[in-house]
């Protein structure tokens, strides 16, 4: 059930209707089988995957808390009696038998994730392999599986919940049906955002009277997600398809244009989505982790990573960049690097080697494909790149007597860091690398062919379409721009209630005049979804 | 203490441990330099440093530091 139906409008308001019917304190329970009605529709065998998720992940962190309860309580009766080192192996000991049920933890979980999502490419290598070393044609055939709707964003959920719980950050759930709902939580499974049981626990189970202005904002930042989803992304999925398609046809100017109106195209379908999902929970009196901080305006590719799907970025930060980082071994590879009088190096091997495999990851997190591994690898390219440069950047600002935090130097980082990020996403909208190398080189040729009505004759996006896309791109900015001073919907309630409604009013009509839905009016899925 | 402000002299020996309290918020350190001082604690003093300590507030200062040492220890 898409976020883009009606089923989905109906699905929602009988939710709210039913949960705040019922008593306060039992109201979580209403979600819990909202959320597994919604992803039973989906798909029966899906349930099957994320019950796996649910029972593998709660028997695991009651396990790794019954330990931790195990070593209290034995240091507290043994507190006298024992020395230090006595304390410290028990500990050890402890920590250990931890450790184990973590990694079992985490190969059940991430071992379906890469299985569901890698077998066809790790399939396609080894036949690959066979044929050039041996000459074998009776190929294994692929698995074609359908990934579990969400299922990299329940499985990164739980196991960080799961790491929180081996380091101690808080307690294990000891209710399996609210740690199903923890999991489950059916607004952000579909895209994320991916929260944090400390975060999102007390959101679900807190017993939170009814609150119309809560139902009004939500349904104002649903309203807004639609927007950008379906009057601007859907509207430009056709021009940036077509043209990336016939690439040999329009090159130049019309590549640049796909290249721009794709970062449109995605900002407005993930930030649009999220939207959604955040409004949906705000209705129900939940506040989920925002996702996005007006990435657009950032002025480095490092700050761009802490303001696009920020969730994602402190899940890799906190349970991959860090552990990696902060890992003996490699601090002391980095120490034995120094010694031997390479000091720039060693100083920088905890940092860059983690911050690879970060990028590695995030590559295939987006899918099995080369091209998002090549993508990835840009990324830590650039931010390393970035930050070795900085200090001659520097330089040269002082040099020329620039004022950094100027509006010119503001202007050009940012112009910079979004043409950046723009270019690396060929190798999203092309089918392979050499594909997108190929797309990339073809924008700097036929630049005097261009005719801006062949974008509108010939590529999908016919002159009314161009200009509302144009002008709701403006409109999205201009809010962003506002929201920089804080919330608009905050704004709007503090107007009289004839303007919130005339407000509210001329937003749901443009999500219904100008939302492009598409052939058969079936609006286009959320791009993130796939992942 | 002692020990503490040996390892930060051994990163960046020109400042004045004794009363500087905003070493991440004024960037004198990078994040090259915190990770390798952690590294540094965690040997010296043999704790675990994770992510969720590594927060500015517990490396603006010398003594922000050694309470972070401190409080580890004793868990």
């Amino acid at each position: 059930m898409s976020f883009i139906t009606i089923d989905f409008a109906l699905f929602v308001t009988a939710v709210l209707l039913v949960y705040y019917i019922f008593p306060k304190k039992t109201r979580w329970t209403v979600l819990l089988i909202a959320s597994y009605i919604f992803y039973g529709i989906t798909g029966i065998t899906n349930l099957i995957y994320i019950l796996v998720t649910t029972v593998s992940a709660f028997i695991c962190a009651m396990l790794i808390g019954k330990q931790g309860t195990k070593q209290k309580e034995y240091l507290k009766e043994h507190k006298e009696s024992l020395t230090k080192e006595e304390k410290k192996s028990y500990k050890a000991g402890i920590k250990k038998k931890q450790k184990l049920i973590l990694a079992a933890g985490l190969l059940i979980n991430f071992g379906i994730l890469v299985y569901l999502k890698y077998a066809d490419w790790t399939i396609a290598y080894i036949n690959l392999f066979r044929l050039s070393r041996f000459g074998r044609t009776d190929f294994i055939p692929f698995r074609n599986f359908i990934l579990p709707l969400g299922i990299s964003f329940y499985t990164f959920q739980t196991m960080g919940y799961l790491i929180d719980i081996y380091y101690g950050k808080y307690e294990h759930e000891r209710n399996p049906f609210k740690f199903a709902l923890f999991v489950s939580f059916f607004p952000q499974i579909v895209q994320g955002p991916i929260s944090r049981f400390g975060e999102l626990a007390p959101e679900l189970f807190a017993e939170k009277d009814f609150d119309f202005t809560r139902i009004k904002s939500g349904f104002y930042r649903i309203m807004w997600g639609l927007f950008k989803k379906l009057v601007i992304a859907d509207r430009l999925a056709g021009y940036v398809s077509g043209t990336i398609a016939q690439r040999d046809t329009y090159r130049g100017p019309y590549i640049l244009l796909a290249v721009f109106f794709y970062s449109m195209q995605i900002y407005g379908d993930f930030s649009g989505g999220i939207d959604v999902a955040l409004g949906v929970a705000e209705m129900f009196g939940i506040t989920l982790h925002e996702n996005f901080e007006r990435p657009f305006f950032s002025k480095s590719i490092s700050e761009y990573w802490q303001r696009w799907h920020m969730t994602l970025g402190t899940w890799f930060k906190d349970y991959i960049f860090y552990p990696l980082s902060l890992n003996k071994g490699i601090i002391r590879l980095g120490k034995t690097v120094r010694e031997h009088g390479m000091e720039k190096i060693g100083k920088r091997i905890p940092i860059y080697i983690p911050m690879f495999i970060v990028w590695f990851t995030t590559g295939m997190w987006h899918g099995s494909q080369n091209r998002y591994v090549v993508w990835g690898l840009f990324n830590f390219l650039f931010i390393v790149l970035g930050t070795e440069l900085e200090p001659l950047s520097q330089k040269i600002v002082l040099k020329l007597r620039l004022d950094e935090g100027g509006v010119l130097m503001r202007s050009y980082r940012v112009i910079k860091t979004f043409w950046l990020m723009s270019f690396l996403r060929i190798f999203d909208i092309s089918k392979d690398v050499p594909s997108a190398f190929n797309a990339f080189k073809l924008i700097f040729k036929d630049w005097g062919s261009f005719r801006i009505e062949r974008v509108f004759d010939e590529l999908s996006l016919p002159f009314e379409d161009f200009t509302v896309a144009v002008t709701a791109i403006v409109i999205m900015f201009v809010f962003d721009l506002i929201q920089r001073r804080g919330s608009v919907r905050k704004r709007i309630f503090r107007l009289p209630v004839p303007a919130q409604w005339a407000i509210l009013s001329l937003l749901v009509i443009a999500v219904s005049v100008f939302g492009y839905y598409g052939p058969g009016y079936d609006a286009a899925s959320f791009i993130y979804g796939a992942f | 203490m002692e020990t503490v402000i040996s390892i930060l002299k051994g990163v960046h020996p020109e400042v004045d441990y004794e009363t500087e309290t905003g070493l991440i918020d004024k960037r004198i350190f990078d994040s090259f330099d915190v990770v390798n001082i952690v590294g540094e604690l965690m040997d010296e003093f043999d704790i675990e440093i994770t992510a969720e300590h590594m927060v500015p507030e517990n490396f603006n200062s010398a003594r922000a530091i050694y309470d972070l040492v401190r409080s580890l220890e004793e868990e």
